[in-house]
């Protein structure tokens, strides 16, 4: 196998992930929580091709070309709520956004 | 065609209910078509009885039909005697209860009538089930058309009555359920006539506590006051006259005789909850203000005593105990539908708006008068054999029992007297109009057969007195021993 | 003679049936018709089981007829039986008779009532439960027999149903009964639990002797005995009980239901036997009976409670007579009281009914003056009560008081008793017919005294008061026991007594009898009819009639209504209102707090999600 040792992906993959989390649980602004999301998305990408190219196998690459077609989808939508909610001068913040409270 | 005769009695109304719920009839015709049903269904239980042979201990009229074969569930019903005389006393009460509720009127009568004649065929299917979960699916089948029927078609206060009922009976259901499925899975099949004995106490409270909510017994018969009062007439009669004997029967059918080792140790506190339930209710029917009160609280009384009988453990307690169920089937209904006629024309059941009813009504102080002598089971009546076997069979595990019961006796003359003359003696009361008619032609169809029935049993309660256990050797294990048969 | 015995018993059945099932169809009077021939009837064949049974050996004479079994369980058979025997088919011949005379009498009494109907058909029943209960082969059927005499008690005594004193007196007397009737099913249970069955043969045959449950069984049926004979202590209901119609009080109250308990005594005086202590305090509590109702009648007013507790009084010469054991004497005074206790009652009735249903004895001083027949069979009633030769009281109480003599200490004590009652007897009986039948009418009475077409009253009541008359001259010459004594012979066999005087008690207690009654009536010739001597003030423990209905009320009626209050307010109320609504709070407070995790912030459900997921990790890994 060329390039560097399993390690180093998963380490990457690991900050990824942690950076898009953090994003998540800490950002208010819808826009950048979806951003983050993405990021964790594609640490999970990177894992997946980065084990597939380990084991010698397709299965990976083709879990993570599925992955990135629900991404794209997900956007769609969520960017398109966000721009609904920003035509109609709603405040994008997510503490303000409580409507569906129990 | 024996064996079909318990499916038929259970078949029979359902189909009656469906045939019922669709057909393009006024209400009026729907009615008279329930009440035909429930009529045939009188009949078909007389053939049954007919050809049982009360010789035998053993299950009759038996249908066995396998339904979750991986579990060893099954479809089996059939008769023992004491099974027979309640189904008897089902179906009586109900062809009453629902020619009562054709006499009177009830709006949106299809769904009554398909809901009365479903709540027939739930019940008998309680009496008859031979398979615990079968007979855990009649139990709760028999819930839904009462929670319809009360709720619909109560007075006033109707949803909280119906959720109150529900609510209680579900909890002790739940309990049940958990028992039925712990027991069955240990027993390795849910066939009531294979199972064998346990030992566990805890599933037999499960049993015993939901049984006790529906009979009602102290203290757990917070359901009762509201329910009854806001039931329609002939739904509270329902509710006493069978659906606590559907309590009751299972105390027989599986808290005793599945767990008589267990039965046996707790014994005493069963027999003090009874006595409690016995004078709590008497002293409460004594200081009620209505006449649903009277009665309903005498309810819990006779339900009281009718588990004295039981935990008595012997010939006299027990067949004492059949005996006094069918008793207060009958008695109960008639009082019930009794309450419902007065409140008909009066508006009103309070005490301090009834009075002098018997002038210039004949029929109605005659029947009053009838239905209450033989409900405070003056001697020779068939509600007195049923105390009389009771109290000499629990005297026979101790004198304190037997003279509870005494003592409750007298209460019971004062509070039935009382009920008596509160309705018929005395200055006519504020609520009674002039014009209020004596009993009508429908109405003594009803309530007639019912003291007719009482009455042929007060001049032979052995009828079900020596057949209430079938089998010819009369020692106090046959009750045990012929159950599990 | 079994045929007989079953007619004699369904009878009034049949005739209360017809009547009620009939209605309006059956005319007032054919209703009182239908019923007094029935009684006719069954008296008559009462008498044709007599003649029968003559005919038999002494010692074979009691039969027993079972008709089918009425209750059964496990090894007991309990069944629907007659017992024709000596003692039974005298019941029946007094029962029989004395009804179907005071059905007559009430045809005339009860005329233009609007509900003759149903007082016939009670009356009619009335008489089938009395007979059942006399008739009865076992004690179950002897149970059933008693508590229907009370059901027809209170139905009869509650007649003038919108009267609330009449329909409370009904309820107070069905109660009062009630009580006995427990203790008596509770001596059935020990019966049944040592012995097995009920039936008299079998129960006498297989009962223990001495002991605790000997004494309780007796105690049992004694506190049935008392209520329903209106003894101390259960006797408050009867004076009460005068509520009802006046031949119901002949009837019920003074011939034939409140002789009920002694004839319970004597049929199981084997049980009693075996429970001498028990028998005893029988023979005391009628002692005591006779003194107090002796007392508490000589303050009443009413005519009809004067003549109840009266009645009050000679059943405890009755009790004292089965106490020590003198059955047939017992027996005997049963009889004779009825013919005159009854003649007292309709004779009384017809004062009553001729002066606009009038009680009161103020108001009805003097009427004998307007009603010379009617103050002739008063006084033959009244002479026979006191016990005078050669009216019918003076055989039959002296006997039973002579007997006490043979009865060591507690005998004589009760023989004493005995002779004071005697002596208030006198004085209470004549008190009551100097007031009312002699002297000047009162403006009242002159008022408002009516004549029924020209007599002092209808035929139908003057003919059976005479009859009764009749029977209260001579009845008691049926036995005399120094010289004749064929009643004592005929129940011998099953009755054998414990009590015989010898002739010398005999005689001498018959004088000093006399003597002691005609002291009675002479003082109260001195007050109330010369005017010698003046009346004692009336104490008002005499008036309150020693005060026992303000003891009952308080000890059972208030406490229990105290106690039933209080069960509602502290049980009831918090377990129905509140196990709910607790349940119903509960499961509200539960949801509320769980629904506080539903706060709608996204920030929050990550931070939950990211929570889950950490604990899982960690519990994923530790596991592995």
């Amino acid at each position: 196998m060329h390039g560097p040792d399993i390690q180093w992906y998963v380490i990457l993959a690991a900050l990824l992930f942690s950076t898009g989390a953090l994003g998540v649980m800490v950002r208010r602004n819808p826009l950048i929580i979806l951003l983050s999301v993405e990021i964790m998305l594609n640490a999970a990408n990177l894992l997946l091709i980065a084990f597939a190219r380990l084991h010698g196998r397709e299965d990976g690459q083709i879990f993570a070309i599925s992955v990135m077609a629900v991404a794209a989808s997900e956007v769609v939508v969520g960017l398109g709520m966000i721009v609904a909610m920003g035509r109609r001068n709603v405040e994008l913040d997510v503490d303000k956004l409580r409507t569906l409270r129990g | 065609m024996n064996d079909w005769l318990t499916t038929i009695l259970i078949c029979l109304p359902i189909a009656g209910a469906i045939v019922v719920a669709i057909a393009p009839l006024t209400a009026y015709w729907l009615g008279s078509l329930a009440a035909l049903v429930s009529l045939v269904e009188v009949g078909f239980w007389i053939t049954s009885a007919s050809k049982f042979d009360f010789g035998s201990s053993s299950l009759q009229s038996a249908q066995n039909r396998s339904w979750f074969s991986d579990l060893h569930v099954s479809f089996h019903v059939g008769e023992y005697a004491f099974s027979l005389w309640l189904v008897g006393a089902t179906v009586v009460v109900m062809a009453a209860c629902t020619i009562y509720g054709w006499w009177a009127g009830r709006d949106r009568g299809r769904a009554y009538f398909a809901l009365m004649l479903l709540l027939t065929g739930a019940i008998v299917g309680v009496f008859t089930a031979q398979d615990l979960l079968l007979f855990y699916a009649f139990f709760e089948a028999m819930l839904i058309p009462l929670y319809v029927l009360i709720g619909v078609w109560g007075g006033a206060e109707r949803m909280r009555a119906t959720i109150t009922f529900v609510v209680y009976t579900v909890v002790g259901s739940l309990l049940m359920l958990t028992a039925i499925i712990v027991y069955g899975l240990q027993q390795g099949t849910f066939d009531l006539t294979q199972m064998g004995p346990s030992n566990s106490t805890w599933l037999f409270l499960g049993f015993v506590i939901a049984f006790a909510i529906k009979a009602p017994l102290f203290p757990f018969h917070g359901w009762l006051p509201i329910t009854y009062r806001e039931s329609p007439p002939e739904v509270s009669a329902i509710l006493s006259g069978i659906i606590s004997k559907a309590g009751l029967y299972g105390l027989l059918r599986i808290a005793i005789a599945k767990f008589p080792g267990v039965a046996h140790d707790w014994r005493v506190v069963l027999l003090v909850l009874a006595s409690i339930s016995l004078v709590y209710g008497s002293l409460l029917a004594f200081r009620a203000p209505d006449l649903r009160g009277v009665v309903m609280y005498s309810s819990l009384a006779q339900s009281g005593l009718i588990v004295l009988g039981l935990f008595a453990f012997n010939d006299l307690g027990i067949d004492g105990a059949v005996l006094q169920m069918v008793n207060h089937a009958l008695i109960s209904t008639a009082l019930f539908l009794l309450a419902g006629m007065i409140e008909r024309r009066t508006s009103t059941g309070q005490f301090a708006l009834l009075g002098g009813m018997a002038r210039s009504r004949p029929a109605l102080a005659t029947v009053v008068m009838t239905v209450g002598i033989i409900s405070l089971a003056v001697p020779l009546s068939t509600s007195f054999a049923g105390e009389f076997l009771i109290l000499a069979g629990v005297f026979q595990q101790g004198w304190a029992w037997a003279a509870i019961g005494a003592g409750a006796i007298v209460l019971a003359a004062m509070y039935m007297l009382r009920w008596i003359s509160a309705i018929l003696h005395q200055d006519t009361g504020p609520a009674v109009p002039d014009a209020a008619l004596d009993l009508r032609l429908g109405e003594l169809a009803v309530i007639v057969p019912l003291v007719v029935c009482l009455l042929g049993l007060s001049a032979w309660p052995n009828l079900i007195s020596s057949r209430a256990v079938g089998g010819n050797h009369a020692k106090q294990s046959i009750v045990v021993e012929g159950l599990r048969r | 003679m079994k045929a007989a015995a079953w007619i004699c018993l369904l009878l009034p059945l049949a005739s209360a049936l017809a009547i009620t099932l009939g209605g309006t169809t059956v005319s007032r009077r054919v209703a009182g018709y239908i019923s007094t021939v029935t009684t006719m009837g069954s008296f008559a064949a009462a008498v044709v089981a007599f003649v029968q049974m003559l005919d038999q050996s002494a010692g074979h004479r009691g039969h027993v007829t079972t008709s089918w079994t009425w209750l059964a369980a496990g090894p007991y058979h309990f069944g629907l039986s007659l017992l024709v025997d000596q003692l039974s088919v005298v019941m029946m011949l007094i029962v029989a008779g004395v009804s179907s005379l005071i059905i007559a009498y009430s045809v005339g009494y009860m005329d233009g009532e609007a509900e003759e109907r149903r007082y016939f058909a009670y009356m009619s029943l009335f008489v089938f439960s009395m007979l059942l209960l006399v008739q009865s082969g076992n004690l179950l059927l002897l149970l059933a027999g008693w508590g229907m005499v009370g059901l027809s008690s209170y139905l009869l005594i509650g007649f003038h149903q919108e009267r609330p004193s009449a329909v409370a007196a009904a309820k107070k007397a069905f109660v009062m009964n009630a009580f006995g009737d427990a203790t008596m099913v509770l001596a059935l249970f020990l019966l049944v639990q040592h012995t097995g069955r009920l039936d008299f043969a079998g129960v006498f045959a297989a009962s223990p002797h001495g002991g605790a449950v000997a004494n309780l069984i007796a105690l049992g049926l004694l506190g049935g005995a008392l209520a329903k004979s209106a003894q101390l202590p259960l006797h408050t209901w009867l004076p009460d009980a005068m509520e009802g119609p006046t031949p119901v009080s002949a009837l019920i109250h003074a011939a034939t239901m409140v002789t009920a308990g002694v004839y319970l005594i004597v049929r199981c005086h084997p049980l009693f036997e075996n429970a001498y202590v028990i028998q005893d305090l029988a023979a005391g509590l009628g002692a005591a009976t006779i003194l107090m109702a002796g007392l508490i009648a000589l303050v009443q007013t009413d005519i009809k409670r004067v003549i109840a507790y009266s009645t009050m009084s000679q059943i405890g010469y009755m009790f004292v007579g089965a106490g020590i054991g003198a059955y047939p004497n017992a027996i005997f005074h049963l009889m004779t009281h009825a013919f005159f206790k009854a003649l007292l009652f309709l004779a009384a009735g017809i004062a009553i009914h001729a002066v606009v249903g009038e009680q009161d004895i103020r108001k009805l001083a003097g009427i004998g003056k307007l009603m010379p027949q009617t103050r002739a069979v008063f006084l033959v009633g009244s002479l026979a009560l006191v016990g005078i030769f050669p009216f019918a009281g003076f055989f039959s109480k002296d006997s039973i008081l002579s007997a006490a003599l043979d009865r060591g200490t507690f005998g004589v004590i009760v023989y004493a008793a005995g002779m004071v009652g005697a002596f208030l007897t006198g004085l209470y009986t004549f008190r009551l017919f100097f007031i009312v039948f002699t002297g000047e009418p009162t403006p009242f009475a002159r008022e408002h005294f009516h004549r029924h077409h020209g007599q002092e009253g209808p035929l139908s009541m003057r003919w059976t008061v005479g009859v009764l008359a009749a029977l209260s001259l001579v009845g008691g010459l049926l036995q005399f026991a120094p010289l004749w004594h064929p009643l004592s012979t005929w129940l011998g066999p099953i009755e054998r007594p414990l009590a015989e005087p010898t002739n010398w008690q005999e005689w001498g207690s018959s004088i000093l009898a006399i003597a002691v009654g005609l002291a009675g009536i002479a003082v109260a010739w001195a007050i109330y009819a010369a005017g010698r001597a003046r009346a004692p003030r009336a104490l008002p423990l005499l008036e309150r009639k020693f005060y026992w209905d303000e003891l009952y009320d308080l000890l059972w009626y208030r406490s229990g209504d105290l106690v039933a209050r209080g069960f509602y307010a502290l049980v009831e109320r918090p377990l129905v209102a509140g196990s709910l609504s607790a349940l119903t709070a509960g499961f509200g407070v539960g949801s509320r707090e769980v629904g506080r995790a539903q706060n709608g912030l996204v920030r929050s459900y990550v931070l939950a999600l990211a929570g889950g997921l950490a604990v899982l990790a960690v519990v994923f890994l530790s596991v592995r």
